[in-house]
């Protein structure tokens, strides 16, 4: 059974179209990269999967994308209780203007959680499983903003994960940091993948390659090819997506 | 303009086509040594042996570069990966050619043997299949690699044939022993390179197809 599945999905820009009949399954568990040009539609892509693109004026989809079998664009769809189940990480870390322990609290804060003990016990548990305990462990009320790019990622990480998500998209989680934090962040992936579906978003080809399982290209709007990450670095069916991650085109 | 990265995947392309080509050259130079007297010219053997060695080193240092300055995939991971290995199985036909030279010299009554076991088709047909071995590396065809398994299975089954007719032999004349002993060194040796060839051919088609075909037998390659 799939965990998120796309059915023929199209999405507009206004009048511009940006995703063409996107058809595409993921199963519990899995990491899906998502990867090709600039421009691809593989992050509005992505931005679909917990209905950010709603934020956008002038946007249109089509087409159906189910998550635990329940279409999410269907009308009865609490967007708030989506967002919860399908958190987010964004590509330039972005930490509130708070402590560190309060970065994490304050997702369940505000989804009405107000009991000490559990938020204690939820944010000590999302930061141990960033692997970011050890590290902030002694400054737990000093600003996040202290905190070096690869530990404010791992926070944001552990914000998203404070509030329970059983999906985790990620878009271009490790662009703006060092090999070093990368490398930790690529770790955290591979740990969180056995409780949590993940949708990575990345141009770093030899990432898709390490980290997920399943591989999808997409070009011009389209998806051109999807299988095991190990099939589409050796053997791609399809031309195209051969001549992109070989880096003769895109 | 060709990117970089195709600029070096070519420098490795036209240095195993060199190794291929002294490969051949050597193997020509002991089937010479092996039909007909005098010797082949000691000193140029050596001289190519040496040249192989060094391109085998080269090719290994050519793909430790890219694999560790250009990550390649798919079908460029399978041409540094077929061509590492080409390497190896080209300059073992080098150093097989040398030992064909070497047991050839210890063989007295040369001629009569060979015309009696037919041993110069046997190593005509080697030399066939070290040709054509180039051939698919350069032309990519699965015609040729077909044909390299086909020509294979028939150089294995003439040097068989030979070395049992030889043994009959030594068993009848005591005095043939050394000789023929010689010469059935020189037929493994032979059935050695045309079996390195087809091991080539084997890379070449995972190269080409993505599909890994070594250890299967002959029929299901076909």
């Amino acid at each position: 059974m799939h965990k998120i599945e796309s059915r023929n999905v199209n999405f507009f820009y206004g009048e511009n179209q940006a995703l063409y009949d996107i058809s595409l399954s993921m199963k519990e568990n899995t990491v899906t990269a998502l990867i090709g040009p600039s421009g691809c539609g593989k992050s509005t892509y992505l931005r679909l999967l917990n209905r950010m693109n709603d934020l956008i004026d002038n946007t249109r989809m089509e087409g159906n994308i189910l998550i635990d079998q329940n279409d999410i664009y269907e009308k009865s769809t609490n967007v708030d209780d989506l967002r919860k189940n399908v958190g987010m990480v964004f590509q330039k870390p972005n930490p509130f203007p708070k402590s560190i322990f309060e970065n994490v609290a304050y997702g369940l804060r505000v989804n009405g959680i107000d009991d000490k003990h559990v938020i204690e016990e939820r944010v000590i548990t999302s930061i141990e499983q960033v692997a970011l305990w050890d590290e902030v462990k002694d400054k737990l009320k000093k600003s996040a903003f202290e905190l070096s790019g690869g530990q404010q990622q791992r926070l944001c990480i552990a914000r998203a994960l404070a509030i329970q998500p059983s999906v985790l998209l990620m878009d271009e989680p490790t662009s703006a940091l060092d090999p070093i934090s990368t490398s930790k962040i690529e770790e955290l992936i591979h740990e969180l993948k056995n409780q949590y579906t993940i949708v990575i978003v990345t141009h770093n080809m030899q990432q898709a390659a390490r980290v997920s399982d399943n591989t999808a290209f997409f070009y011009m709007g389209k998806l051109i090819e999807c299988d095991k990450t190990k099939t589409i670095f050796t053997k791609p069916a399809i031309q195209q997506t051969e001549d992109y991650i070989t880096g003769r085109f895109g | 303009m060709a990117s970089h990265f195709e600029i070096e995947l070519d420098k490795l392309k036209n240095v195993i086509v060199k190794i291929g080509n002294l490969a051949e050259s050597q193997l020509s130079e002991a089937v010479k040594a092996l039909l007909s007297e005098p010797m082949a010219e000691k000193k140029e053997v050596k001289r190519t042996e040496e040249k192989i060695d060094k391109l085998d080193v080269k090719i290994d240092e050519i793909c430790q570069t890219i694999f560790a300055l250009q990550q390649p995939v798919a079908s460029d991971l399978r041409f540094i990966m077929a061509s590492m290995q080409i390497s190896n199985e080209i300059e073992r036909i080098g150093d097989l050619a040398i030992s064909v030279i070497k047991n050839s010299k210890n063989i007295k009554d040369k001629h009569d043997l060979i015309v009696k076991f037919n041993v110069a088709e046997l190593a005509k047909q080697v030399e066939e299949i070290t040709l054509k071995m180039n051939q698919c590396f350069l032309d990519r065809s699965e015609t040729t690699i077909g044909e390299i398994f086909v020509l294979n299975n028939s150089i294995k089954k003439g040097t068989d044939d030979t070395i049992h007719n030889l043994m009959n032999e030594m068993k009848s004349n005591s005095k043939a022993v050394v000789s023929g002993m010689n010469l059935v060194m020189v037929l493994k040796h032979l059935e050695r390179i045309s079996e390195h060839c087809t091991n080539i051919a084997e890379h070449v088609h995972f190269m080409i197809k993505a599909k890994i075909i070594k250890h299967e037998k002959f029929d299901d390659k076909q």
